[in-house]
């Protein structure tokens, strides 16, 4: 797939680190494409090789075979003082911020410019413009050490911006942040996007991040690419157990079925009586579906956990109710929507047990 | 006063040519010693295992050479350097001769402080630098150097009062000074006045220096 428009194009990648006595195989056999204009997220636990991967796109990290090509640039081949100016175009935003605490909020965001043919007053123009884009301009003349996280990483996010990259990559730039200003991180960056048109590569071990702002996911697991495509997908149809297990876990699936569990118990059911598990997707979420079949069926519907989330411009829905009636005619009613995007699941005390479907 | 402090009030002139002889040294040694202390301990840090400029050859060489000399007790150092301050100053008597040893002496702890110091620079920061195309020379000055100057100022003030004691020793090598008034004069003839009065001298230095540092080190940080 490697076309024109890859930004990123990264083949057979592969990190080990040697240490004394033992090799760890940090990233094995990952190949990674990325569109231009594309938000990519990577999502794994801490250690699956999330962070290492990403630094092999700017070659902080190099790898122990494959190639790394970002822009049709085979970064590997250059030199170092090509590879630094290569870098400018790559730009990188941390967990832990890494702000310069002896320089302002305005020279921190000037710093990339140092050592350009760049005035000094340019420089200033060109920081201030950006701590305004981040809605950070009185801020300029404070250091970072007065600030709360969330200004900290749009200091941050405005510092990397300076050099005018195409990519920019987040390592896990949210994970230090209360969920509301992860949240207005995440859209600041989603606005970069859709206005500089900047790519994004994020990596992230919420799957709540990559629902708000991805278009596409990875899941990383030792070191491996384990499932990709695009986040509608992975998020309704996980083909892993890992992907299904960050999928219930942003969902609140999985907490739900735990509490159902303690609280009802299937033995005691009528012969007319399921616990049933309903996934929709796309227009099925608009439609009545569950209404209209519960109608015909003359079925009782005592919802116990229904969530519905916008997923990648798309609707995602999850519900979990005690169907009472006839149920075998609403099974096979139900099967025929199955292509219209909703699928359903019969519960046994074996899922509510394990807390998993 | 004439009860207290005799003998200090007929050797007024001496007092004074020792408190600039003992600034003299100090200040020449600390010139030159910030110098080689800030190459060492920059070099220390970039060269180390996974440092910017990894080079364990260097690396070992310096941190080396560095202990050795940390280790060699200043007395000694004194008598043993003689024919190298021979070589560089023409001869082994007077302030300038001992501004040698002195150099020898007190750039090794100061590198070890300035490493140290460098140390601290938060990993991340320079990470951050390295992403965003900053060459190791760039990294050095403007990342290593801006982010730990508060701590290189802290240590520096630290190194100069171990300087000023040190100068005191050079007497012993009969480089002039505070040190050499306070032992071969008060001391050796039992002016007690003279010995106490080198101290006080030696102590208002310190504190200048001290008092002056925090007040540098304030202005710097922004931690």
């Amino acid at each position: 797939m490697a076309t024109a428009t890859n930004i990123i194009d990264l083949k057979d990648i592969s990190v080990t680190f040697k240490t004394h006595d033992q090799t760890v195989a940090a990233v094995q056999d990952v190949d990674l494409t990325v569109e231009k204009g594309d938000i990519y997220g990577i999502i794994g636990y801490s250690g699956a090789g999330k962070s290492t991967l990403v630094r092999v796109i700017n070659l902080l990290q190099k790898p122990t075979t494959g190639s790394v090509t970002v822009s049709g640039q085979d970064l590997q081949t250059l030199k170092p003082v090509e590879l630094r100016q290569a870098r400018k175009k790559v730009s990188m935003i941390f967990q832990h911020f890494n702000l310069m605490a002896a320089r302002t909020v305005l020279g921190n965001v000037e710093y990339p410019l140092l050592g350009s043919r760049m005035s000094k007053a340019d420089r200033r123009a060109k920081a201030a413009r950006l701590l305004k884009l981040v809605g950070l301009a009185e801020y300029a003349d404070t250091y970072p050490s007065q600030l709360s996280g969330g200004q900290k990483q749009r200091v941050a996010i405005a510092r990397a911006l300076a050099s005018d990259p195409e990519v920019l990559i987040s390592d896990e730039a949210t994970s230090a942040l209360d969920p509301k200003t992860t949240k207005s991180i995440l859209n600041l960056l989603k606005r970069l996007n859709a206005e500089l048109g900047v790519t994004i590569v994020l990596i992230t071990h919420e799957m709540q991040v990559i629902k708000s702002i991805c278009h596409n996911v990875a899941v990383m697991d030792a070191g491996r690419i384990i499932e990709r495509g695009r986040v509608s997908r992975v998020f309704t149809q996980p083909q892993t157990a890992l992907s299904r297990d960050f999928v219930e876990t942003s969902t609140n699936v999985k907490e739900a079925i735990e509490r159902i569990g303690s609280t009802v118990s299937i033995a005691n059911f009528a012969s007319n009586q399921e616990l049933m598990y309903f996934n929709f997707v796309g227009q099925s979420t608009k439609e009545g579906v569950l209404s209209k079949l519960s109608k015909e069926f003359g079925i009782d519907v005592n919802i116990l956990f229904a969530n519905i989330d916008q997923i990648d411009g798309e609707n995602v829905g999850v519900m979990i109710a005690i169907l009472t009636g006839d149920i075998e005619g609403f099974n096979t009613a139900v099967t025929q929507w199955k292509d219209r995007g909703v699928t359903t699941q019969i519960l046994t005390d074996a899922n509510l047990k394990g807390g998993e479907l | 006063m004439a009860a207290l402090i005799p003998n200090v009030l007929q050797m007024k002139a001496e007092f004074l040519q020792a408190t600039w002889e003992t600034i003299y040294m100090t200040f020449f040694s600390a010139l030159i010693s910030a110098v080689l202390g800030l190459l060492f301990g920059v070099l220390l840090v970039v060269t180390q295992p996974g440092g910017l400029l990894e080079d364990r050859l260097t690396y070992s060489v310096l941190d080396k050479v560095v202990n050795l000399l940390r280790s060699i007790p200043f007395i000694i150092l004194l008598a043993v350097i003689s024919p190298l301050t021979n070589f560089l100053i023409g001869t082994t008597v007077g302030t300038t001769a001992a501004l040698v040893p002195l150099i020898f002496g007190i750039f090794p702890f100061y590198a070890r402080q300035v490493q140290n110091a460098l140390l601290d620079v938060d990993r991340g920061v320079v990470e951050a630098a390295e992403s965003m195309g900053s060459s190791p020379m760039a990294i050095i000055f403007r990342v290593y150097l801006k982010e730990g100057l508060g701590d290189i100022v802290r240590v520096s003030i630290v190194t100069v009062i171990s300087l000023i004691g040190l100068t005191t020793m050079a007497g012993a090598i009969g480089s002039g000074g505070l040190g050499d008034i306070a032992i071969s004069i008060g001391y050796a003839r039992f002016e007690n006045d003279i010995t106490f009065v080198a101290m006080i001298i030696i102590l208002i230095m310190v504190f200048a220096v001290q008092i002056i540092g925090d007040w540098i080190a304030k202005k710097v940080d922004h931690h």
